[in-house]
């Protein structure tokens, strides 16, 4: 019976498919949930760039087809959404992850599969590293790791704000322990010992006894590694406790369900950004009026503009290495990628040869740059950045700043 | 000392909105002998549609009234399509599904209505805390404890002057007996599930400003309130309150000495306990059923 | 098992065996390898639901603890899959226990919330205790090794085709031995059951052990099969599902949980492909519209409670083409439809069907040809206390809040006799039963039977002893055929155990045989042999009586208490009565008799007591009793003329 409906659907879809076979690109990410703003954002700049790639003809003369599936940022619907994207949809590359857990929970069937997965906001620093020890690695990544953003925290914190006494606050998840990780690692290296390291869980909602444990030890600035809705219930804990000390974290501070939920007292959080909201290049500022006009956010502002950007480059990535590799088999796009000879114009930078045989990450230490909560959006936190922002800063290898990649625990 | 001072103090305001809703469990279960397994969503609903009237520019005040009657409805709703029904061929089986399907469908209606992210109820009394006893609490903690208090109290009035009261009484005693007498045991039945949705939603929109708002906020409340039923005793007023101290200050305490994931524990384990011992509560008088 | 439905087995096990081989797709074939995982674990969650009645909102969480004992032992232990299969099974069927033994002493709502609450802290603990568990970060795994090899995906499936055939079994065989009717008898009625010497408690306990351990075992499977487990997974909404399935499918019938287990297990994916979605909701709806047609024509159904299945199923396909994307109202969906299947559909899909095509559930004929006979340890009594007296009450009150039922009652019954307890209504008569049977314990007073002491016993235990008593309100395991009304009776002299009756194993084949034929020999000393496979609430009231009694005889009691047995009984049925008391009397059961019919008081019992509110007014022959001047004033009120 099942059969025969597959076989009567796929018939339908048969009558009404294009001439030629549209390449599936699978889009795995969290559109419901606390991590939607990330999902949504990074599924949109997705859109936008395969709708631009279609309307210009496409890839090799195919369009591209995307199957989103939402994983709801739980591990085991990322794992079930994997294996159904590559047996059911037979898709040949998947952009996506937004969590860290799914991302490592997933992967390893399309790395079984010789598919390859361009993952376009996960941080952890284990993703790329997961299948490191195998002859060929499926995994690559144009987001800012962990292994970067930790230390550029801890750099933002402790040498240039002059904090010594420093508390963490991190969730429960892969990524907020695996980035508590990397923020010990990171103030390790600067002979500091955080002086309190606090733990919660999603959907929390009452941080008063963290918060207080870290006030208690004298903490004078909370580095962060959670996700919007939990982080806002720091800054209004803080609020609530009559303590206000800087919070500076990973990336997600920027998230809209922070900024809105946290109301005033969010302001002043710093995190590193990619990309932030403002027209300083031509080709960022294309990209942000062609995403407020195709999808009008609420007051012009993108619930989370580093997914967007990064969902963006990444399916230009992607198209570049099958239009070079002239075919829609895992292993030729792996090795394209590997090899781009052509340099790629995304928002966030213009990808030179960004990856190698051995190195698959696209950002380098360099690229980030802080950006601040004011006025209800993120902006520049350094004014000089802001300045030099047309410069559009590339991938260099030799950038400082950035630890080792570790697995940690 | 302080910390301990904070502690106790938000595990009161916390109790007492256990207690409210746990105070729901009592109405019904007085009445019919039923329990709606979705009362935490009618907390929720009702914090979500106090929301939209804030949000539609109706004065926090006002808007009471208005969540409570929403409530009220929305309970009447629950023992006609989940409750009525089940009871009519005596299956308890019957309502014990029914009152959580309908919980799920109404979780899940929030969510495509209101949105999956949690939401800030933009609270009535200033945000700053105070100090009292050298620890911080805050305002709305202070009018949790009033309202919740204040709702009780009315009720407790209610049923014993009034002839309402005396008529829930007998329902509960004898539904047949009392049906033979003139009440309408059904709509007695009907008006405590009113009551006790209306209850809910009124604590909802007083815990709303606390924490976040959202379609999921009901679910844990819920089963803690009952844990909160359970121990003061399904049929003791003054046993709620009690438990719900209890529960509140052992939740803020575990979650401050031990951990916060482990906070919910402790309500658990104590409805466990209870109901291994002394199945009708710390507070309830035990029922001895004739055959 | 009659050979149609061996045969319909034998196709279905090949076809689900073929499956991989002809599909060769891992994501489909993972699918049915889902469904066959749910289907253990609805195999035993049916057990609880659908047999002992009792709504458990917390397998979500034995499940999970069945995946974690696995994924645990595999990450600190690297523990190969005839470790851990076991193990899971062990440990989950423990936690069962340690939650039943509280759990179960409450019933109801109480139940259904210590189960809920059961389930949050597993799933609070498997989250927080990360140095065991992981927490949220989860557990990853690969598939088994048998002997060596490493299962592929589908030599794993045959694996869970296997031990989905053993549970299928193992359920089987358990339900339709005296587990099975324990389980049965303590739903339709618990009093009867305590009493029957089936302790409710202990067989619910049981029969949530059984539960837990399947439920388990299920769990294991599942962690090998998604190769990652996470505390997420095991929550409200998977428990809801599990019902959900249990009584969509259809309660007390296997085919029902496979069902349910597709159901539950496809309604998702279906809901995610909107096309899919659309052809089946059609689908539905015709196969509604021409069963509902066919039922009508049949006249088994009115036209009213056909409209509803019609309109909703054509509601949903209409709906289903007006929305864009079904998976948000995933959960309303399923609410709507546990609310039409809990009023619409109480047999469930299987049930329903089972009706529209008229076959009814068909008791097996019991064929047992060996003879037995029907009351054997009654004649060979006489150990403990005064040989005399067999029951001493002395000084019995029970009283309730300010009332009291009884008052100071001293009661001797000598054994062999049958002894007549009268009184007008409300004199304490049935209190007196419930005291001596355990239902109630006295406020104060001893009561001896055969020199130990009653008070403070459990009803079961007490009928165990010897004490066995009908009721005045019929209390009969309704939809159970008389045969196993008796057999219940019967449960204490069923020695074998659950290894035994999984196994089938000779001490239980012979036991289940013996004790059949005692049934068939007690049916027949009541005159009911006839009757034996019909359901007990269709027999006549008379009838239905007699089998009360038939049941309590099975007990082996010492000492029958019979509660008003000529009740609305036609002056034949009573003459008939009469006879089967005397001849019980003749096999040397005392009887303790309550009854108004003055009669039947006056032609069968030695002597008699008389009760008036609470209180022993008068004792002695029946004729003395009879012209009591205090007796009468009782019964006729005011003075005697």
């Amino acid at each position: 019976m099942k059969q025969f409906l597959t076989a009567v659907a796929a018939a339908a879809f048969a009558l009404g498919a294009q001439a030629a076979d549209p390449i599936k690109i699978g889009v795995a990410g969290p559109f419901t949930g606390g991590s939607s703003s990330m999902g949504v954002s990074m599924r949109d700049g997705v859109r936008l760039a395969a709708d631009e790639i279609n309307k210009s003809g496409g890839v090799l003369g195919r369009q591209i087809q995307l199957i989103e599936r939402d994983d709801e940022a739980k591990n085991e619907r990322g794992v079930q959404i994997a294996q159904e994207l590559i047996n059911k949809e037979k898709v040949a590359a998947t952009v996506g992850y937004i969590n860290t857990g799914v991302a490592l929970a997933s992967q390893r069937f399309y790395q079984d599969a010789k598919i390859p997965v361009m993952n376009n906001v996960a941080t952890g620093s284990a993703i790329t590293l997961q299948f490191k020890d195998q002859p060929e690695n499926y995994v690559f990544r144009n987001a800012a790791h962990d292994s970067i953003q930790a230390p550029m925290i801890v750099e933002e914190a402790v040498t240039r704000r002059g904090f010594k006494k420093v508390a963490i606050l991190a969730d429960s998840t892969n990524y907020g322990q695996l980035g508590r990780a990397d923020l010990e690692a990171a103030l390790k290296l600067k002979g500091i010992t955080p002086v309190a390291v606090e733990k919660f869980n999603i959907k929390d909602v009452d941080m008063t006894a963290q918060l207080l444990k870290a006030k208690e030890a004298g903490a004078e600035a909370v580095l962060t590694y959670g996700i919007g809705p939990e982080l806002a219930q720091i800054a209004n804990g803080m609020t609530k406790l009559g303590w206000k000390v800087p919070m500076i974290g990973s990336w997600t501070l920027s998230m809209a369900n922070y900024i809105d939920n946290a109301g005033p007292g969010g302001e002043g959080a710093r995190m590193p950004q990619t990309f932030i909201q403002e027209p300083t290049t031509p080709k960022r500022q294309s990209f942000i009026i062609n995403y407020l006009k195709t999808f009008n956010p609420k007051n012009s502002r993108m619930d989370s503009p580093v997914s967007a950007a990064q969902g963006y480059d990444s399916i230009y990535l992607l198209a570049a290495a099958i239009k070079q590799a002239g075919s829609t088999e895992g292993p030729k796009i792996k090795a394209a990628l590997e090899d781009l000879k052509t340099p790629v114009e995304g928002v966030v930078t213009t990808y030179n040869k960004p990856f190698s045989k051995t190195d698959h990450e696209a950002i380098t230490a360099n690229i980030p740059v802080f950006g601040e909560v004011k006025g209800q959006r993120v902006v520049y936190a350094y004014p000089e950045d802001f300045k030099k922002a047309s410069e559009v800063r590339v991938k260099d290898v030799n950038a400082k700043g950035a630890m080792e990649q570790k697995k940690r625990q | 000392m302080q910390i301990l001072t904070q502690l106790v103090f938000s595990g009161i305001a916390l109790g007492m909105i256990y207690a409210v809703i746990a105070f729901g469990y009592q109405l019904t279960f007085a009445t019919s002998d039923t329990l709606n397994f979705g009362q935490g969503d009618a907390l929720m609903l009702g914090a979500l549609v106090g929301l939209t009237l804030v949000g539609l520019g109706v004065n926090y005040w006002l808007m009471i009234p208005l969540v409570c009657l929403f409530g009220a409805v929305q309970g009447a709703v629950v023992e006609r399509i989940g409750v009525r029904p089940a009871l009519k061929i005596k299956s308890e089986f019957g309502w014990i599904m029914s009152t959580i399907a309908l919980g799920i469908i109404f979780k899940n209606v929030a969510e495509n209505v209101w949105g999956r992210d949690d939401l800030k109820f933009p609270s009535p009394l200033p945000e700053s805390p105070m100090k009292f006893l050298g620890a911080n609490v805050l305002p709305m903690e202070i009018l949790v404890i009033v309202g919740a208090v204040g709702m009780m109290l009315a009720v407790e009035v209610f049923n014993r002057k009034s002839i309402y009261g005396k008529a829930v009484v007998a329902t509960f005693n004898d539904r047949d007996a009392a049906k033979l007498m003139g009440i309408n045991t059904g709509l007695v039945i009907t008006f405590s599930y009113a009551l006790s949705s209306l209850s809910a939603a009124f604590a909802g929109v007083l815990i709303a400003p606390l924490t976040l708002t959202g379609a999921t906020m009901g679910a844990v409340l819920g089963l803690k309130a009952f844990a909160v039923a359970i121990i003061g005793g399904l049929t003791s007023g003054m046993g709620i309150i009690l438990g719900g101290i209890i529960l509140g200050v052992a939740e803020t305490t575990t979650g401050f000495y031990l951990s916060t994931g482990y906070k919910d524990v402790p309500g658990l384990v104590l409805l466990l306990i209870v109901l291994a011992v002394k199945p009708a509560g710390l507070f309830g008088k035990t029922a001895i059923k004739k055959v | 098992m009659n050979v149609k439905k061996l045969v319909l087995g034998a196709a279905a096990i090949a076809a689900l065996a073929a499956f991989p081989l002809a599909s060769g797709n891992p994501y489909y074939i993972h699918l049915v390898e889902t469904i066959m995982i749910y289907a253990i674990v609805l195999f035993g969650l049916d057990i609880v639901v659908g047999y002992t009645g009792q709504v458990s909102l917390g397998h979500a969480g034995l499940f999970g603890i069945g995946a974690y004992t696995a994924g645990v032992l595999i990450l600190k232990l690297d523990a190969p899959v005839y470790v851990t299969l076991p193990a899971a099974l062990a440990v989950t069927a423990a936690f069962g226990a340690v939650l039943a033994l509280p759990a179960l002493r409450v019933t109801g709502p109480y139940l259904a919330m210590v189960t809920l609450a059961f389930g949050t802290i597993v799933q609070i603990l498997i989250n927080e205790m990360t140095f065991l568990t992981e927490g949220p970060m989860g557990i990853t795994l690969t598939k088994p090794s048998l002997f060596g090899h490493a299962l592929d995906e589908t030599e794993f499936y045959w694996l869970v085709l296997a031990l989905l055939i053993a549970s299928l079994v193992f359920v089987d065989r358990v339900l339709r031995s005296q587990l099975g009717r324990a389980f049965e008898a303590l739903r339709g009625s618990p009093v009867a059951s305590d009493c029957m010497g089936v302790s409710v408690y202990r067989y619910k306990v049981y029969a949530f052990v059984i539960s837990a351990a399947l439920a388990g075992l299920a769990g294991s499977l599942y962690a090998y099969s998604e190769q990652y487990i996470s505390p997420n997974t095991y929550n409200f909404e998977l428990t809801v599902m599990f019902l959900l399935a249990v009584i969509m499918g259809g309660r007390k019938t296997r085919t029902g949980a496979l069902l349910g287990a597709t159901i539950i297990v496809l309604l998702p994916k279906l809901l995610d492909d909107l096309q899919m979605f659309r052809t089946g909701a059609v689908v539905l709806a015709v196969i509604v519209v021409a069963s509902v047609a066919v039922g009508l024509k049949r006249g088994k159904l009115t036209k009213q409670a056909a409209a509803i299945p019609v309109v909703g199923s054509i509601a949903l396909a209409a709906v289903s083409f007006k929305l864009e994307t079904m998976t948000d109202w995933r959960l309303s969906i399923f609410g709507l439809i546990t609310l039409f299947v809990v009023y619409y559909l109480q047999d469930g899909i299987v049930g329903f069907v089972r009706n529209a095509l008229n076959l009814k559930t068909k008791h097996e004929r019991d064929t047992t040809a060996a003879k037995a006979t029907a009351l054997t340890r009654a004649s060979g009594q006489g150990q403990g206390g005064n040989d005399g007296e067999l029951l001493k009450a002395n000084g019995v009150l029970m009283q309730f809040g300010g009332l009291k039922a009884l008052n100071n009652v001293d009661l001797v019954v000598q054994r062999g006799s049958i002894h007549g307890l009268i009184g007008p209504n409300g004199s304490g008569k049935s209190t007196m039963m419930n005291v001596l049977t355990g239902i109630y314990q006295p406020t104060a007073g001893s009561v001896l039977f055969a020199g130990t002491s009653v008070t403070g016993r459990t009803s079961s235990d007490i009928a165990l002893s010897g004490i066995a008593r009908t009721f005045q309100n019929v209390q009969l395991f309704g939809e159970m055929t008389a045969l196993q009304n008796v057999l219940v009776g019967l449960h204490h002299s069923f020695k074998s155990n659950l290894i035994d009756i999984a196994l089938h194993l000779p001490r239980y084949l012979r036991e289940d045989r013996e004790q059949r034929a005692r049934a068939h020999a007690l049916l027949e000393f009541v005159g009911l042999e006839s009757l034996a496979s019909e359901e007990a609430r269709n027999l006549p009231y008379g009838k239905q009586r007699l089998l009360e009694i038939a049941r309590a005889l099975a007990l082996d009691p010492q000492l029958l208490l019979l509660d008003e047995p000529a009740a609305g009984l036609t002056a034949p049925d009573i003459k008939e009565l009469l006879e089967i008391i005397r001849k019980i009397r003749g096999a040397g059961v005392t009887v303790i008799l309550i009854e108004h019919h003055m009669d039947v008081v006056m032609s069968l019992c030695d002597r008699v007591s008389v009760l008036d509110f609470g209180q022993k007014i008068a004792e002695g022959l029946p004729a003395e009793v009879q012209a009591n001047e205090k007796v009468i004033e009782a019964y006729l009120g005011g003075q005697a003329v």
